[in-house]
């Protein structure tokens, strides 16, 4: 897994801190928490798309952590191990929730469908135009299977082959459905841009050196 | 030309055949090769890179204080925590929000959201609502629109007012952890309010900006109740 790195704390005093909480010393939690809290709080927010379930689920998950952690016996980094459980308790979260979509093998519809174009004043760029609130709404809209392996695959950093065993799913699955996650955030994004500036004309490059209208 | 047409162009399907794999990091020299030469597939790539690359961009986001507030109490509850290893200063102040005092505040504060929800355009900006701002954090509050709002905003910067007036009571770094989360917060209620003023129907960030406003009530209520003591 190669997820973005926690700069804080760093490694050995992380490791001095896991010990201490092992012990059950109260501000070596305190310390883990503040430390992790809000890539993990991200992660159930962009999966789950709801701050209320993402609240809940941080705290699910955290309380999970803690509970075992006498058993971590650092073979894997504890962010690694952490990430993982957070995964997990939103994926459980979400199947307990009856959201079908989660499961990747039945929701394969790969190859079916043309990518989209647009053609003529509707072709513009997104390049330096994307709203983050806008970016992140849309990211909430995707179903959850697509929404979860985008999330795993090009926010947190996870590869196809942990998300397939994650998600017990098939990598070229996994690969199949962020391919149509990215697609519909950008159809979604060109929409939300038609409706900002209807009837606007933005240039687009012409790399061959003719015109797209 | 009509969409759907460029299947009759063989280079774009191609292009759609090997475009998952290109993004993945395959060698598929065709892809690049074909966006040099088609406009709307070089779109399409472009788009889908701006797209991998601005997720990348997003910021990670701050959970509400009450988070730790009652994994520490189910925690303590559990006797996970030993008695002769207790207490951090700073942490100290986050307890409050279990106390009954900020408890009640918190109601309040939940009774008023059900205001906003109760009242759909409540956080709808109009398009002539005033700029972006990079003042202070009073003006973050200053510049809401709609009564309950308002309302929300006046209460929270009451509470901003009452903080800011005994802010030297409090230890340096306990002010600095309450510093930290308000600056958070204020950026949040500005990003929401821009989002808003351009789209005033995004839901998203209606729903962010009230709990924006909401958490930052909390977080005033607990430092407020951490100054009393």
């Amino acid at each position: 897994m190669s997820p973005h790195s926690t700069p804080l704390p760093k490694a050995a005093a992380e490791t001095q801190l896991i010990a201490r909480a092992q012990k059950g010393d109260e501000e070596a939690f305190a310390a883990l928490f503040e430390a992790h809290k809000r890539r993990v709080y991200s992660l159930c927010l962009r999966m789950t798309g709801n701050t209320a379930e993402a609240e809940d689920l941080t705290q699910e998950a955290f309380l999970q952590l803690f509970r075992k952690i006498a058993t971590f016996r650092g073979e894997s980094a504890f962010s690694t191990w952490l990430h993982r459980l957070a995964v997990n308790v939103v994926l459980m979260h979400l199947r307990k929730k009856g959201l079908q979509q989660i499961s990747l093998d039945e929701t394969d519809t790969s190859q079916e469908e043309p990518v989209k174009r647009d053609y003529g004043d509707d072709d513009r760029r997104l390049v330096g135009s994307i709203d983050r609130v806008s970016l992140t709404r849309v990211i909430a809209d995707l179903p959850p299977g697509y929404r979860a392996v985008f999330v795993l695959h090009d926010i947190e950093g996870y590869e196809h082959n942990e998300i397939a065993e994650i998600m017990h799913c098939s990598v070229g699955n996994s690969k199949s459905q962020l391919h149509k996650a990215r697609l519909k955030l950008r159809d979604w994004l060109k929409e939300d841009r038609r409706k900002e500036f209807p009837g606007a004309t933005i240039p687009v490059d012409k790399p061959n050196g003719k015109g797209l209208r | 030309m009509a969409e759907g047409d460029f299947r009759q162009n063989p280079g774009c399907a191609q292009f759609d055949r090997e475009l998952m794999d290109y993004l993945e990091g395959e060698a598929r020299p065709f892809v690049s090769t074909h966006a040099r030469e088609c406009a709307f597939c070089s779109v399409l790539l472009a788009d889908l890179e701006q797209v991998r690359f601005s997720v990348r961009q997003l910021p990670l986001q701050e959970p509400s204080p009450v988070v730790w507030a009652n994994l520490h109490a189910r925690l303590e509850q559990e006797g996970v925590f030993r008695p002769s290893v207790r207490g951090w200063g700073w942490w100290e102040s986050l307890r409050a929000l279990a106390r009954p005092a900020p408890l009640g505040a918190l109601s309040s504060l939940a009774l008023l959201g059900v205001m906003f929800i109760a009242t759909p355009s409540a956080l709808q900006l109009p398009e002539t609502a005033a700029s972006a701002s990079s003042a202070p954090q009073a003006a973050v509050v200053a510049s809401a629109s709609f009564p309950e709002d308002r309302e929300l905003a006046r209460m929270t910067q009451d509470l901003e007012d009452t903080f800011r007036a005994n802010e030297g009571l409090l230890a340096p770094d306990t002010r600095a952890t309450y510093e930290k989360g308000l600056t958070s917060l204020d950026d949040s209620i500005r990003e929401c309010k821009d989002s808003l003023r351009q789209k005033p129907d995004n839901t998203l960030a209606q729903d962010y900006l009230l709990t924006a406003y909401t958490r930052k009530a909390e977080i005033l209520t607990s430092a407020l109740e951490f100054q009393g003591r």
